[in-house]
């Protein structure tokens, strides 16, 4: 499955560039990723690009055409370099993606996508509130995160990540999702 | 029946409603073929829009691993009956979703297909990638059955047909009534047309119907038949012309008919009375004409030769002096051949062989004969009489020789012996032997003068003819001889002779002179030996003085006496002819002389050989009487 998603990525580009990346990919997935990222958090990972192509963000959140869309993680990193590598040379929208790592909250000053590697309730529910005004797409591993205010909680039913969308915190936080991935996932 | 002799009526029918069905047909067709391509495009149409749906929707679920989602989505297919079946790929090609949902992947394609449409076994597929924000996440496949389609196109060839037959029948009734109108003309003209030819009667004249072009057949038809009814009037009055003048003419050659007949048979009747054989070969000698002199004498009829050739009609005519002497005049020689034995018959001809010519060119032969054979005959009767004469004036002189010698010398001796007897008057001996010589002188005188006498009258002899038995003239001469036999030891020894027919007298003479002589030139113990042997016919054939017709006996007389030189074997059948002097042997010169004679008094031949001291054998060929 991980190898799958990431020819996801690499579909639409040469086959020259596939072949180089598939290289290198397994070169770091062989002696790095694989030995610090989870099969798990490789998965995630990739979601958490794919998100870039089924929710829209308002065009105010970005200063201006090639400012860089950024994908934020906050609290310890699960994903290593996998994440890196990921979305190496991606753009959302012609804006080019760019990772970016959090300890708290103050630190965000902007970003577009943002995981939260933190399962304790009283820890999230104040950086939700924290982030409300920030159009944010928060996603996080912690239980029922949609429930506390965030976005999308990833869950694992029959060895299978799955989601739970809460429509209304993204609405407030002026993000369109596609009908599509509110398709394939459970909406509060 | 062939279209070609078909009646015009049937032939426009069939040209119309051919011309109908073919344009239906065609159309049928086109419309058929068109309905097909445009279903197709509009089953493309709306496949491709329910894929671009589908494609679109399924999308997330590839994306997020969600094969219910994905699922779900292909089972809304379910509303479109026409779809029996369909399956998304991933990105690697690998079978995420299919619907209906307990399809068994088999009946699906393992991995997705080139991009587009295309017709297999009457379904459409379609491949579509499954595309999210520009990149290609997945395919879709969708299959669709078009059996809609095929029941829509039977309904349209069903329709087809229906139109096919009404529009045939249609026109087939249109047809009928319409081609009447060009058809009916037509048929009355031909009709027209029948009429005459068969009934000869051209005062009839066709109906005219329009001012079309069989309208104008028709003027042209009837402008024809005037034209022949005057040209028919016309011929009729020169026919009748040409009759009368047929008949004049047949009249005129009749009459010359009747004056070459009658020349014909003058020229005929003049040549039937000539006493000559006259007959006309053409150039390839086959028989023109014969007239009845030639009839008779070649035992034949004109009506047997007339056209046959000359030397199938007569074979042993080949090489002929008239064969060669027909032959020149054909190279155009005139030929007068005054004697010719005709190899044909038996008879002689003066022959004219008179080329027939017209200009230059021969082209026949007229030939003349004229029998020639009595006066042959007669001429070869004279002959024998001249020959005969001149052989009784040899003999004649011959006589004048032996009375001027022979018989003068006995008298010379007598007249000396006498004047001798008359000087010795007185010596009784002397007067003696003078005497005995004188009366010897006259003796032989005697055997002389007899001996002549028997010549001249067998020449004149006119005997008749008796069998005599050869043996019994031989036992005889035997007898007669016996004391000469005696006196020279001689044997005369013979085969049983014959029994021939001549004069009885002479054949006793005949043999007794040879045996005389036989007995009397010989210096030996004479020998004689008579044998005899019947001519062949071949044999008899081979002697030219022989008659063919004849059968002959042939004697040879042999001796073994003094014999004579080769040279005079015919000389010692003369009379008086003597080899020897009368010292060595006595004789007169008559005895052969009148064997000759008597043999040819026989119609026979006598032969003489000899070899000086060995002997002479005499060769007697004497007739025994027709075959």
């Amino acid at each position: 499955m991980r190898t799958g998603i990431s020819y996801i990525i690499l579909f639409n580009r040469g086959l020259k560039k596939a072949c180089a990346v598939f290289f290198v990919l397994f070169l770091f997935n062989a002696q790095f990723s694989q030995a610090q990222t989870s099969s798990e958090y490789q998965v995630k990972a990739v979601f958490l690009y794919n998100f870039t192509r089924f929710v829209d963000w308002p065009a105010t959140s970005f200063e201006s055409g090639n400012s860089p869309f950024i994908i934020g993680i906050l609290g310890n990193d699960p994903f290593g370099t996998y994440i890196d590598e990921t979305v190496n040379g991606e753009n959302a929208a012609g804006h080019p993606i760019l990772i970016r790592r959090y300890k708290t909250v103050k630190d965000i000053d902007h970003c577009h996508i943002l995981f939260i590697n933190s399962t304790d309730a009283e820890l999230i529910k104040p950086m939700l509130a924290e982030l409300k005004e920030k159009k944010v797409l928060t996603v996080s591993d912690a239980n029922s995160f949609a429930s506390l205010g965030g976005i999308i909680g990833f869950y694992m039913e029959n060895n299978k990540i799955r989601m739970q969308i809460n429509a209304g915190a993204a609405k407030a936080a002026s993000l369109n999702i596609s009908s599509k991935l509110l398709g394939v996932a459970k909406i509060l | 029946m062939k279209l070609t002799d078909a009646p015009i009526q049937r032939k426009l029918m069939s040209v119309i409603i051919l011309s109908c069905a073919v344009v239906v047909l065609l159309m049928s067709a086109a419309f058929i073929l068109f309905e097909y391509y445009s279903f197709k495009k509009s089953l493309e149409g709306q496949i491709s829009t329910l894929a671009e749906t589908i494609a679109y929707n399924s999308s997330a679920a590839i994306i997020f691993d969600s094969p219910q989602e994905a699922n779900d989505i292909l089972n809304a297919l379910s509303a479109e009956k026409r779809i029996v079946a369909a399956s998304l790929y991933d990105a690697e090609g690998k079978l995420f979703a299919k619907y209906p949902i307990d399809l068994p992947n088999i009946s699906l394609p393992v991995k997705p297909g080139v991009k587009g449409f295309r017709f297999i076994a009457g379904h459409l597929e379609v491949f579509r990638p499954v595309v999210q924000k520009d990149a290609t996440v997945g395919t879709l496949y969708i299959k669709s059955n078009m059996e809609a389609m095929y029941i829509q196109l039977k309904k349209y060839m069903m329709l087809a047909a229906w139109l096919f037959c009404c529009s045939l029948f249609v026109a087939y009734l249109l047809s009928r009534s319409l081609t009447k109108t060009i058809s009916q003309p037509i048929l009355a003209l031909e009709q027209t047309a029948k009429m005459i030819s068969d009934k000869r009667d051209y005062s009839v004249r066709a109906v005219k119907f329009g001012k079309d072009e069989v309208g104008a057949l028709t003027d042209a038809f009837n402008n024809m038949l005037t034209r022949i009814e005057v040209q028919n009037a016309e011929i009729t009055s020169f026919n009748i012309k040409l009759e009368q003048k047929v008949r004049e003419r047949t009249n005129e050659l009749e009459s010359a008919n009747i004056y070459l007949k009658q020349q014909n048979d003058f020229v005929e009747t003049i040549l039937d009375s000539s006493a000559h054989i006259i007959a006309v070969l053409d150039k390839d000698l086959r028989f023109n004409s014969l007239n009845r002199k030639g009839e008779e004498l070649y035992h034949t009829k004109k009506e047997k030769v007339i056209g046959k050739s000359y030397l199938d009609v007569f074979p042993e005519s080949i090489n002929s002096p008239a064969h060669l002497d027909i032959q020149r005049a054909l190279r155009g020689e005139y030929v007068h051949n005054t004697v010719s034995r005709s190899a044909v018959i038996d008879g002689y001809f003066e022959n004219y062989f008179i080329p027939l010519k017209l200009g230059e060119e021969v082209y026949g032969v007229l030939i003349l004969s004229h029998d020639i054979t009595d006066i042959m005959e007669a001429n070869e009767k004279l002959k024998e009489l001249n020959n005969e004469l001149e052989k009784s004036n040899r003999d004649l002189e011959q006589f004048a020789f032996i009375a001027s010698h022979d018989l003068q010398e006995p008298l010379r001796k007598i007249h000396i012996f006498n004047d001798m007897l008359a000087e010795n008057f007185h010596d009784e001996q002397n007067m003696r032997k003078y005497q005995a010589k004188i009366d010897q002188s006259a003796r032989r005188m005697q055997d002389l003068i007899m001996d002549v006498l028997n010549f001249s009258r067998i020449s004149k002899s006119e005997e008749a003819f008796t069998q005599n038995d050869l043996n019994l003239i031989i036992e005889n001469l035997k007898n007669d001889f016996e004391l000469l036999i005696t006196e020279k030891d001689a044997t005369i020894s013979y085969e049983p002779l014959p029994v021939i027919p001549g004069i009885a007298l002479q054949l006793s003479q005949l043999f007794s002179n040879l045996i005389s002589n036989s007995l009397k030139y010989n210096d030996k113990k004479p020998a004689i030996n008579i044998a005899t042997h019947f001519l062949t016919r071949e044999e008899t054939k081979a002697n030219k003085k022989l008659n063919p017709a004849i059968r002959y006996v042939q004697i040879i007389f042999s001796d073994n006496g003094i014999g004579f030189e080769t040279k005079y074997s015919e000389q010692i059948f003369t009379i008086f002819q003597r080899l020897h002097g009368k010292q060595a042997y006595s004789g007169t010169g008559i005895g052969l002389a009148l064997c000759r004679k008597i043999v040819e008094n026989h119609q026979g031949i006598i032969t003489a050989e000899g070899q000086v001291g060995v002997g002479a054998t005499f060769t007697i060929i004497l007739p025994m009487g027709n075959l």
